[in-house]
């Protein structure tokens, strides 16, 4: 099969010719225009990129096989982890978001439960400690921070 | 004789204790890098450079600490080559062909020490061929004008896929993302471009979110899908009995495989997985029937080691006097450079002179340092590669977050590292080669001022980029870098395949 790089060509084409078309919306810089503008290496690089897509469009190469049902549903479940943990780390405080971050990755990678959740937590102290004391850059401490000493 | 007035002065930078103790840092980290399976040369040096920003190091000492970390990769690569048979980076594969077998005989120790050794040659030669070559191309690169400067850019991508490559045209879609994702931001005019309002892009994409989400994050969602996470049963290492006959007996066998892999090296589009695959094939030649290659002759360890090691000094060839990197690991080290400020480029070597040298003469340092940690240390790194990657990568990963975090204490940039990290991951999928992007990236700003600057010279007229001998040069082993894959390329990949029972490379 070799749907993966068609879809993928046309999609890039889609892109070089938006691209293409920002160039347009460009406002005219200060000074006038010269030889070349703010738009003229950005409309090269839509034709190559048209032009080099439509080759895979053209001659894809045979696919990967995509991870559906099991495992894709863990790849979501990893990609969600890790946007919560961006979203979580400020309110939460690093160490406890490091705890459910790295303790539910290493969960669903395989380990005994119990085990992930204490490396999440000592490799999150581990880290905060580290990076407060001895390379004195503040980590939030967040729903910890009655902890703080200063 | 200047070269060496230099490099005794780069000693004098090398050698200060703090930057002594972080090339220590760096050997060992590299080493542990390379050893562990799932965390690519690439891919730690990346998570480092933040690290290395939040310590607030002096460049020297960042730069200095992290081409530690790049030598100490390479030597890390070979041991879990030996002892699992699984390649640590790219151009250590070559090593699992004698290096298994050896480990299998109860000689793992034995196979660790000589390709140590190896390691170490190989890599003294390619310093030492850095030390006389760099300023001679440093030198001739001053000649090259704005319009060479392009082409060169140009010749770089073109030959990034290496001449085993698969597809050139995926490199080329690589690269243009990479270069149309550089040209977010305000451009040198002063002219928004693609930043729809948001306050967070007028500044363009910070490439180390990109690199490090690039490689981490895709990683990590890789291992997820080849549920690799248990790791696998390791080789127990013997005492190690080596005699100085057997470390004489692999002395002309590395000698060779270095040379051979710092001409890879510096070549482009070579690069260290060619490096160490030449490197054994020309040892089979030369040893012919008396050989026992595959089988586990320590001659088949040293040569591919030393290849690989020697390849990726030389690697840094081009990267120091040009700018232009040949491979994945080498463009990180540019990230590192450009965001410290560092206009990379032959101007590199009169205008921060103290850190190229110092730089050099740290590899020359790090080598010894390296031999020293390797063998006497070699158990701690087995130990440590038993540690199953379901533990290891998330806390990688955590450590990229933490990373990423410290450059501006925002969440948008981890955001954007995620975001970057699932597209490195269709990416892959695709088999569209990561290293274009990040090199797009990299070098998209330096590219669209030299083809201003050739304009604004020659008033609007295009021809001035092919106006040059120089210039034409250029643009035909530009066309000879993507052409060639189609010819040789299949050749050459399927030689390796039946020599090694594994895909071809994919860059290193």
């Amino acid at each position: 099969m070799t749907f993966n790089d068609r879809i993928f060509g046309v999609l890039m084409i889609v892109l070089a010719v938006a691209y293409g078309w920002g160039t347009t919306q460009f406002p005219e810089p200060f000074g006038g225009t010269e030889a070349v503008g703010p738009e003229t290496f950005p409309r090269l690089l839509a034709v190559v990129l048209a032009l080099s897509s439509l080759y895979m469009v053209v001659r894809p190469d045979p696919d990967n096989a995509w991870p559906w049902s099991r495992t894709g549903i863990e790849l979501i479940i990893a990609v969600v982890v890790l946007i919560l943990y961006a979203m979580l780390l400020q309110p939460l405080g690093f160490i406890i978001s490091t705890t459910l971050a790295v303790g539910t990755l290493c969960w669903r990678m395989g380990s005994a439960p119990v085990r992930a959740f204490v490396t999440g937590a000592a490799s999150g102290v581990v880290v905060f400690l580290l990076f407060n004391f001895a390379l004195d850059l503040a980590l939030p401490l967040g729903l910890l921070s009655f902890l703080e000493v200063s | 004789m200047e070269t060496l007035g230099f490099l005794i002065d780069g000693f004098g930078v090398a050698l200060a204790p703090h930057n002594l103790m972080f090339a220590l840092l760096g050997a060992f980290l590299g080493t542990l890098i390379g050893a562990l399976p799932g965390l690519g040369p690439a891919n730690g040096v990346a998570i480092l450079i933040p690290l290395a920003f939040t310590l607030g190091l002096a460049p020297e000492t960042a730069m200095i600490m992290l081409t530690a970390v790049y030598a100490g990769a390479m030597y890390g690569g070979r041991i879990s080559s030996i002892l699992l048979n699984i390649p640590g980076d790219e151009p250590a594969m070559m090593t699992c062909l004698d290096g298994y077998p050896m480990a299998q005989q109860g000689k793992a120790s034995e196979a660790l020490a000589i390709s140590a050794v190896a390691s170490f040659i190989g890599s003294l030669i390619a310093t030492i061929g850095l030390i006389l070559l760099a300023p001679l191309l440093a030198d001739f690169a001053l000649t090259f004008g704005p319009a060479e400067y392009f082409a060169l850019f140009l010749l770089a991508f073109a030959t990034l896929g290496g001449i085993t490559g698969k597809n050139p045209m995926k490199t080329v879609v690589a690269a243009a993302i990479g270069l149309m994702i550089a040209t977010v931001g305000i451009d040198n005019t002063g002219v928004q471009r693609y930043t729809f309002g948001v306050l967070e892009l007028y500044e363009g994409v910070d490439f180390i979110i990109a690199i490090v989400g690039l490689f981490a994050i895709s990683e990590l969602l890789f291992f997820i899908e080849e549920k690799a996470g248990g790791g696998k049963a390791k080789m127990a290492v013997n005492k190690l009995t080596l005699s100085w006959k057997d470390i004489r007996n692999i002395l002309p066998s590395s000698f060779r495989g270095g040379v051979l892999g710092f001409i890879a090296g510096v070549l482009p589009g070579a690069g260290a997985s060619l490096g160490s695959f030449i490197g054994y094939t020309l040892e089979k030649k030369i040893v012919g029937s008396k050989g026992y290659f595959g089988k586990g002759d320590p001659r088949g360890v040293a040569g591919p080691e030393a290849g690989n090691n020697g390849a990726s000094s030389g690697a840094l060839v081009p990267m120091l006097t040009l700018g232009v990197p040949g491979s994945g690991t080498t463009a990180v080290l540019l990230a590192l450079l450009i965001s410290l400020n560092i206009t990379p480029g032959p101007l590199m070597f009169t205008q921060n002179a103290d850190i190229v040298w110092g730089v050099i003469a740290a590899l020359l340092i790090g080598n010894f340092l390296l031999l020293v940690l390797n063998i006497p240390l070699v158990g701690i790194f087995v130990k440590l590669l038993s540690v199953p990657p379901m533990y290891l990568l998330p806390v990688v990963t955590m450590i990229a977050f933490v990373g990423i975090y410290s450059i501006s204490n925002t969440t948008f940039d981890l955001y954007f590292m995620v975001a970057f990290g699932v597209a490195g991951y269709l990416f892959r999928k695709l088999e569209i080669p990561l290293v274009p992007i990040i090199l797009g990236l990299l070098l998209g700003p330096e590219m669209e001022k030299n083809l201003r600057h050739a304009m604004d010279i020659s008033d609007g007229d295009w021809t001035i980029l092919w106006d040059s001998g120089l210039a034409i040069g250029l643009w035909v082993f530009a066309g000879l870098g993507l052409l060639l894959p189609y010819i040789v390329g299949p050749l050459l990949r399927r030689r390796m395949q039946v020599q090694t029972g594994t895909g071809g490379p994919e860059g290193d």
